[in-house]
């Protein structure tokens, strides 16, 4: 079932005198328990996208639906969408994760007594227990931002929306939140995740979208787009030494030898040929060279395809 | 409602007394200005006051003026202050909507500085060893100002929707608070009765007058139009911040501040 549906939203804004085209005729779908990576370069529309799904900015055009229910004109439709839009500015920083918590459930519609039962499930499983008497100002980073998370789906929201949720993040920290919001999508949520760490992107997300200039140039599963994009380039790891002969004979079919032990060669009939020529010599590994979607991203991004 | 107006005191006063240092020395300073206040009460009520000379409409006098003071400001200092700590875009998320949350939240703010307020006071008379009476019925074209400072608040507000900084209209409304308080247009006539239904709590500021210093009654067809000001006020001001708020989602402005 798909969560978001988001059809042909378009936003243009005035400055001095020139018409500027933020989003251009954007549609995007995210399914139930799926991750939607949503990139592009700075400026690129991804806020102004993110902002028009949470019905803080107003489409020109387009429509947006979450659970089929339009959010600029029902607002009950905000009571399916959590969101963390600018990193941890999210929270109260005099008021502790417990209140913090509190204070948000009953914002998005809950009781205080349901808000304080959530509160309580959700400092347990975000590790926050110890810290929930905190003020938010003296937490770290990272709990900030896991405190953060966890207010956006205090009232059981079907949709996530995440604007660069691991930024500033040291590696420990990222590694948490990237695990959290892994176990949120599993639980059925559907989330839509901005980030400018791509690795982060090819890691937690199932979908890509690449938007450029206002304008999606990319939408696709993340591996069948890592998968377009790779090419049939092997790379084959030796033990030992190459022969002169093996060497002259790799040449012939156009394998190139990047050092002593590394043969790359392209297409998997010369794969073969190139194993045959190798053999008797150890393999170390044999690995298709993937394109990563960092490679992917700048090449879509500089209009190189 | 209720929920969310105890959810928006919890944490306006907990936020208040999260370092108490901080909220008893804001108290202390409240506490001092006004006793210094009341110790030279006869040279400041002199001139531009009407509200008499009595020790109770001293107090009634700055308890009001002060208490506007922070209405005015309070929505637009306040959307300004959220903008800036990020969680201004989670109320504008809320299914209850902005104006709704922003009017409880203001009254659940009324309420905490009522209380506050209240401490003041008991602290002063305490120190003066006065004791503070007035008639119940004062409580009537009390809230009417405080319709219409609502009202105006909220104006305030629409313009920091739109405007985002809005710290020089504040203080050029301060000025204009002290002509609309302190003027008794009650002894306007002609067009100036019509001027004093239509500013905003000119009225209202002249009954409370009536029944504080003058001890006259209270005119209850006068009351029926300061009811009427505020009511416009208020209402004008809530739809004001829906409608910049229509605007400000339409110009892309809810955040950027």
């Amino acid at each position: 079932m798909n969560v978001l549906e988001v059809e042909n939203i378009s936003k243009h804004y005035r400055q001095g005198g020139t018409r500027i085209e933020a989003v251009r005729s954007v549609s995007l779908t995210v399914r139930e328990g799926e991750v939607l990576a949503f990139l592009g370069p700075n400026g690129a529309g991804k806020t102004t996208t993110i902002k028009m799904i949470a019905g803080l900015i107003e489409p020109h055009t387009g429509q947006v639906g979450i659970a089929g229910i339009n959010p600029h004109r029902h607002p009950q439709a905000l009571r399916k969408v959590g969101a963390v839009l600018e990193g941890n500015r999210n929270l109260y920083w005099r008021l502790t994760p417990e209140e913090n918590l509190a204070y948000f459930g009953v914002l998005k519609g809950l009781t205080r007594s349901q808000a304080k039962r959530r509160a309580a499930t959700l400092l347990e499983r975000f590790e926050l227990t110890e810290k929930r008497k905190t003020a938010v100002q003296n937490l770290s980073r990272g709990m900030q931002q896991k405190l953060a998370i966890a207010t956006a789906i205090i009232h059981d929201p079907l949709l996530l929306l995440l604007d660069e949720p691991t930024l500033g993040l040291d590696v420990e920290a990222t590694q948490t939140v990237k695990a959290l919001i892994r176990e949120i999508a599993q639980e059925g949520r559907a989330i839509l995740l901005t980030t400018h760490q791509l690795d982060i992107a090819e890691e937690l997300s199932d979908r890509v979208a690449i938007i450029q200039k206002g304008e999606i140039v990319a939408q696709a599963p993340t591996q069948e787009l890592i998968r377009q994009f790779s090419g049939t380039h092997y790379v084959i790891e030796i033990e030992g030494e190459l022969t002169f002969e093996q060497r002259e004979t790799l040449a012939a079919i156009e394998a190139t030898i990047e050092s002593d032990r590394v043969v790359s060669i392209r297409g998997t009939e010369a794969l073969y040929q190139a194993l045959g020529i190798l053999k008797p010599l150890p393999l170390v590994r044999v690995k298709r060279d993937q394109s990563s979607l960092t490679e992917i991203f700048l090449k879509l991004v500089r209009n190189e395809v | 409602m209720l929920k969310l107006f105890l959810a928006e005191f919890r944490r306006s006063w907990t936020q208040f007394i999260r370092y108490p240092f901080e909220a008893i020395g804001g108290i202390f300073i409240t506490t001092s200005i006004f006793y210094g206040l009341f110790l030279s009460a006869k040279y400041v009520t002199g001139t531009a006051f009407q509200l008499g000379d009595r020790f109770d409409a001293i107090v009634i006098g700055y308890v009001l003026w002060t208490l506007i003071l922070f209405i005015m400001t309070e929505v637009a200092t306040g959307l300004q202050y959220e903008a800036q700590t990020g969680t201004l875009e989670q109320i504008f998320l809320s299914p209850y909507g902005a104006v709704l949350v922003f009017f409880v939240r203001a009254i659940a703010s009324l309420t905490r500085q009522l209380l506050i307020i209240g401490v003041i006071l008991a602290i002063i008379m305490g120190l003066t060893g006065s004791r503070l009476t007035f008639p119940p019925i004062l409580i009537l074209p009390l809230i009417t100002v405080l319709m219409s400072a609502y009202g105006l608040a909220f104006m305030m507000g629409s313009l920091a929707l739109l405007l985002k900084r809005v710290q020089q209209v504040l203080g050029i409304l301060q000025f204009g608070l002290l002509f609309i308080l302190a003027t008794p247009a009650e002894s306007w006539t002609g067009w100036g009765q019509v001027a004093r239904w239509t500013i905003p709590m000119t009225g209202s500021a002249g009954l409370l007058r009536d029944v504080m210093a003058r001890e006259a009654g209270l005119n209850w067809l006068e009351l029926g139009l300061a009811v009427l000001n505020g009511a416009v006020y208020l209402a004008v001001g809530l739809l004001l911040f829906r409608f910049c708020e229509r605007q400000a989602k339409k110009q892309g402005k809810l955040s950027g501040y």
